[in-house]
């Protein structure tokens, strides 16, 4: 750079400057804080604090229009990745809505917040130790019995039993808010299995990106080390040396599956569900495509009552039978340990401070939101006393026993009969209830519309154990409420996220101490791979196959230089486009009456299960349980390929280019799987789906095409819809004649569209995966292969009977169901575990 | 009283069962007026594991494991067992279910008998309005905790049908509850929900019925299966009093304790997961014998 053009930046830098700060006087000029409400952006002297002002000055400095572009490369970031959640009662997955703006913390204040969450952590974990130990604090008066004995969490099928690894609690969240004093509140304990870690890792991965320079201007740590911490004490609380550790979740309806792949991939560790898990030899053992292999560590995502259906709730089907009997052997470890949710209670919070006081000889470093437990007369007594004051809550868990509500409830806004049932219900089994003070946290800004608006928010903060202490995570789970009261925020209420940023007041010298952005650890999938992804592999390849081979019958069917000229043959090849179609359920029956929609039907019918549309949402269904498998750019392009065939197309020409696009997008997933996937045991189920289904719909596209007395057309379609018209072309320079082009669909083992190039691929797969042989014998699928194949490496094209073909696509029938029913022992067509009928 | 119990649970499924893997609960209790002299469990198909222990309420809890396929799975339980109790009359003096209440609730233990672990809802007990409003008929303010809970037993016995075909395992309390019918175990669960709904402390208790009832009194109902009755504990003097309502009596020397727990989820007898087929015939046929 010359020294005209430094002088020059260093105007335009110091132009920015002048803009920023006018910019943050504006916003703080019309920024309208609520009433009685503390603010993070903005002092009780109504100036912007230190670090905001410190970003809003970086921040304004951005033009508008620049500014608009990086809250859209945000979104844009959060749509492709595929961040969802879905709310209870939900359908289908919603996209993650994210505030463009982080929430700042200053160093001083975090280090505040950290303490007293580090002490909570370690606090909560001694209760639990006792409790489901000694039991000390509850037989010296400590802590009353009631307290404990009416939440649904405390597992009497664990007490007594020490927690494998050491721990009860691995990892431990607490949700707090900035209270009028101005200092952080505890208004809730995560100890069963908290939720949010994922989404963190997510927000910050999309702000850091989208607003890279001021992420680095602002001098924030990062969280990754915070989780490889989190994994390294996991690995560590195993009992052997590279121990095998999964993410247990309830399946791909749960509200936060996403996050359950996102940590399964982000960490390392396989996403597993309880069918996939097995006890053996006192150990839990996952099903892979290589036998049962032994898990030695769970992050579970289940809650503890649906862990084990024969010693919690008997009519889950989320856990593994016998896993609390497997814990007692101490055959492994849970993170964090069945039972641990006990201490969610709210009917817990008003004896903390003394149990701190008993059990750590410190007084509590943070407070938490004042809450009466109404199992104590005296307490009873002031909650009714002050009923219009305070918030009712649950003492055991979310919902207020008696009333239907998410929330708490409020008697002030109960109608006559309402406030004396409520009065009922407390004097008549006030142990159920706890009466919370009702506190404004602070808010903090949001951004709507160029503006800055102020907007209530809970803070969820993270803590790991590991062997030095407690990690926090440097940052969080913020989640802003659209209502006054936060303390009812929920994903599912519409809320949107934010990243939490710590910032340092002090300006660091040199940026090279400084990482650019968080970046995601690729790592590899564990070794094994569970029988259920390898089926939803195998199915993923079948379904996009299947796909393709569907958008090029629409595309022989519609195209103008296709089979629908007007002449006998080509509407005798018409028909047998259609027919196919119809055995594949892309088109029914009797719209093949209405030539004019059969194109468009088989394209996007949502109705039909065999239209192209229909496939590539079964892929990306089926895509969604393999969330931790697949790299972002291959779910991008499943998404986009539904979301092109969902728009309804107006005429063929629209049909005809929504076909071509779909089929560009198909060749470059295959692409992607072809240099992007691991070439570990889950490639091969993705590409032994594809090769299955391609040798079938090739064996029966042949049949069809070039049976016996075929003519010019047929055959040119046949060469069309298997991709071979060039190569026989060069080969040939002839119009098409039966024999070459059969050898050239079926037998060809060097055409990669043949039957037989697939088969050849298939005897390879196969013979790399690892045996189950229990006999010494040769395994059915390979008996199938090798037997197909010697069938299609003798036969000649010459020879080759029609009746031969049709054999060949049962054969290759037979050989995907060998397939599925060796490697996918416990899909969905297999048995799962019964439960035995009870006595009456 | 020595009585010599046969309890033979049968499974026949209608296709091969690969795996079971199944919790027994069928040793009789031993103590609080009831001496366990011998006890056996043979199971065919032989389990390729076997073991035992006493779990959370102090049952013995044995837990196995079959491997080999089979298509019926029998578990033959032999017990003798002597039992000498004597209950309280109905019209004892007792104290007020408040004080009761009260006392129960500061108990000082998470253990299986104190009193606190059984004043919650459970897994197949929740606590509902309309229940509670049901008890709370039967304990008039200060009235003696015995009178009233004999007298919600007397109106659950005259007030509820008993129909065997009425109700299965999974029949919800509320259902039970509105129609006013069910089986030993629904008449024991809707009890408990009144007496918890008041904030009394109220177990389950599974066991046996002498088949063959003393000469000149009536067969009792649920003679010839496992039998469920309620646990009340009516103070620190009286402690744990049992109540089968079925039956509308303090439970004496006709009854033989297996297993206690909050309810039936926690004491079922034979529990388990089979990995097979769907399509499954419960047998059970319990023999109770007076010996001597």
């Amino acid at each position: 750079m010359g020294e005209g053009a430094a002088e020059q930046d260093k105007a335009g830098k110091a132009q920015g400057q002048r803009e920023g700060q006018r910019r943050l006087a504006q916003w703080v000029r019309d920024y309208r804080r609520l009433p009685g409400i503390p603010d993070e952006f903005l002092g009780p002297d109504g100036a912007p604090r230190a670090v905001w002002s410190r970003f809003f000055n970086a921040f304004g400095a951005l033009a508008p229009d620049e500014v608009e572009r990086r809250f859209g490369m945000a979104d844009r970031h959060l749509r492709e990745a595929g961040v969802t959640y879905r709310a209870p009662g939900d359908s289908a997955d919603r996209p993650w809505s994210i505030s463009h703006l982080p929430l700042l913390i200053d160093e001083a204040d975090w280090k505040q917040l950290s303490d007293g969450i580090t002490q909570r952590a370690e606090l909560l974990e001694l209760v639990l130790r006792d409790i489901y130990g000694e039991g000390r604090l509850v037989a010296e008066g400590a802590l009353p019995a009631g307290a404990i004995a009416g939440s649904p969490e405390y597992l009497r099928p664990v007490c007594g039993v020490p927690p494998p690894g050491g721990r009860y609690l691995s990892l431990y969240a607490a949700d707090v808010g900035r209270g009028p004093d101005g200092r952080w509140w505890v208004l809730g304990d995560r100890t069963q299995a908290p939720s949010g870690a994922g989404y963190a890792l997510e927000n910050r991965l999309v702000l850091s990106r989208a607003f890279s320079d001021l992420y680095k201007s602002m001098n924030v740590p990062r969280v990754a080390p915070f989780f490889e911490a989190f994994r390294d004490s996991l690995r560590g609380r195993a009992d052997r040396d590279e121990p095998r550790i999964g993410v247990l979740t309830p399946g791909s309806f749960s509200e936060t599956y996403f996050e359950h792949a996102t940590l399964a991939r982000y960490l390392g560790f396989l996403l597993v569900e309880g069918d996939d898990l097995a006890v053996s030899d006192n150990r839990i053992h996952i099903r892979t495509v290589a036998g049962l292999k032994r898990l030695d560590v769970l992050l579970r995502r289940v809650d503890s009552n649906s862990l084990d259906p024969l010693e919690l709730d008997a009519s889950s089907h989320l856990g593994v039978p016998g896993l609390i009997d497997v814990l007692r052997k101490d055959g492994v470890v849970v993170a964090n340990m069945p039972g641990s949710g006990v201490l969610e209670a709210r009917a817990l919070l008003g004896f903390l401070p003394a149990l701190s006081r008993r059990l750590l000889g410190e007084e509590l470093k943070m407070p938490h939101i004042a809450t009466w437990w109404c199992g104590q007369r005296s307490a009873r007594d002031e909650v009714l006393s002050r009923l219009d004051e305070v918030a009712i809550e649950g003492a055991y868990r979310r919902g207020v026993p008696g009333f239907d509500s998410n929330g708490p409830v409020l008697a002030s806004e109960l109608d006559a009969a309402g406030h004396q049932r409520l009065v009922d219900a407390i004097s008549a089994r006030g142990m159920d209830y706890v009466g919370q003070e009702v506190v404004r946290l602070s808010t903090m800004p949001v951004w709507e519309q160029g503006q800055l608006t102020p907007r209530p928010f809970v803070l969820r903060v993270f803590a790991a154990a590991t062997p030095d202490g407690w990690a926090i995570m440097p940052g969080g789970f913020c989640r802003i409420a659209e209502q006054a009261d936060a303390r009812a925020v929920s994903m599912g209420d519409g809320a949107r996220a934010a990243d939490v940023w710590v910032v340092s007041d002090k300006k660091v010298s040199t940026a090279s101490l400084l990482p650019a952005t968080d970046k995601v650890r690729i790592r590899r999938i564990a070794g094994v791979l569970p029988s259920r992804a390898a089926d939803n592999l195998f199915w993923l390849g079948r379904y996009l196959e299947r796909a393709e081979a569907t958008l090029r019958l629409v595309r022989a069917l519609g195209s103008p230089s296709g089979p629908n000229k007007g002449t006998a043959a080509s509407l005798q090849s018409a028909e047998r486009i259609q027919r196919l179609l119809v055995t594949w359920g892309a088109i029914s029956q009797t719209s093949r009456a209405a030539p004019g929609r059969i194109v468009a039907e088989a394209l996007q019918s949502p109705e039909r299960f065999g239209s192209a549309l229909s496939l590539v949402r079964s892929a990306q269904r089926t895509a969604t349980s393999l969330r931790e498998r697949l790299s972002p750019d291959a779910w991008q392009v499943i998404t986009e390929m539904a979301e092109r065939l969902s728009y309804e197309v107006e005429d063929d020409d629209s049909v005809l280019s929504a076909a071509e696009l779909t089929l560009q997008e198909l060749a470059s997933f295959a692409g992607l799987a072809q240099e992007n996937m691991n070439r570990a045991a889950g490639w091969r189920f993705l590409d032994i789906g594809r090769r299955t289904e391609r040798a079938i719909n090739t064996a029966r596209f042949a049949r069809q095409f070039a049976y016996d007395e075929a003519g010019d057309e047929d055959l040119d379609i046949l060469l069309t819809l298997v991709d071979s018209q060039i190569t026989y072309r060069s080969r040939y320079l002839l119009a098409p004649i039966l024999a070459p082009v059969r050898d050239l669909a079926v037998l060809d083992s060097y055409n990669p569209r043949s039957v037989a190039f697939q088969v050849a691929t298939l005897n390879e797969h196969i013979a790399a995966l690892p045996s189950l042989k229990e006999h010494g014998l040769i395994e059915q699928p390979q008996r199938l292969a090798v037997a197909v194949q010697s069938m299609l490496a003798t036969a000649e094209a010459e020879k080759l009977e029609v009746k031969t073909l049709f054999a060949l696509e049962q054969d290759l029938l037979s050989l995907a169901e060998a397939i599925g029913l060796h490697y996918f022992p416990h899909g969905p067509n297999a048995s799962r575990p019964e439960k035995l009928t009870g006595l009456a | 009283m020595i009585y010599d119990i046969r309890h033979v649970t049968t499974y026949e499924y209608e296709s091969p069962v690969s795996f079971a893997r199944c919790t027994l609960r069928l040793e009789p209790k031993d103590g609080n007026g009831q001496e366990l002299i011998s006890h056996k469990v043979e199971i065919r198909p032989r389990p390729s594991e076997r073991h035992v222990r006493r779990d959370f309420f102090g049952t013995l809890t044995e837990s196995i494991v079959i491997e080999a396929a089979h298509r019926n799975l029998r578990i033959d339980s032999r017990s003798r067992v002597s039992v000498e109790r004597k209950p309280p009359a109905r019209e004892a003096v007792s104290p007020p279910w408040e004080s009761v209440r009260d006392i129960a609730f500061e108990a000082t233990s998470l253990g299986p008998s104190s009193p606190v672990g059984y004043v919650f809802a459970s897994p197949l007990v929740p606590v509902l309005r309309p229940v509670s409003a049901y008890a709370a008929e039967s304990f008039a303010s200060g009235a003696g905790i015995l009178a009233g809970a004999v007298d919600l037993m007397h109106r659950v016995r005259t007030e509820f049908r008993y129909d065997p075909k009425a109700t299965v395992i999974s029949t919800p309390l509320n259902e039970v509850f509105d129609k006013r019918h069910g089986v030993c175990q629904d008449f024991a669960h809707v009890m408990i929900a009144g007496l918890r709904g008041l904030g009394l402390p109220a177990a389950y208790v599974s066991g046996y019925l002498r088949t063959i009832p003393p000469a000149g009194q009536p067969r009792l109902q649920g003679a010839d299966a496992t039998h469920a009755w309620v646990s009340l504990w009516c103070g620190a003097e009286l402690g744990w009093i049992d109540f089968d309502p079925t039956n509308d009596l303090l439970v004496a020397n006709d009854h033989i304790v297996l297993a206690v727990g909050r309810d039936f989820s926690d004491v079922s007898p034979v529990d388990g997961i089979i990995v097979g087929s769907p399509k499954q015939k419960l047998g059970v046929a319990v023999d109770v014998l007076l010996v001597d």
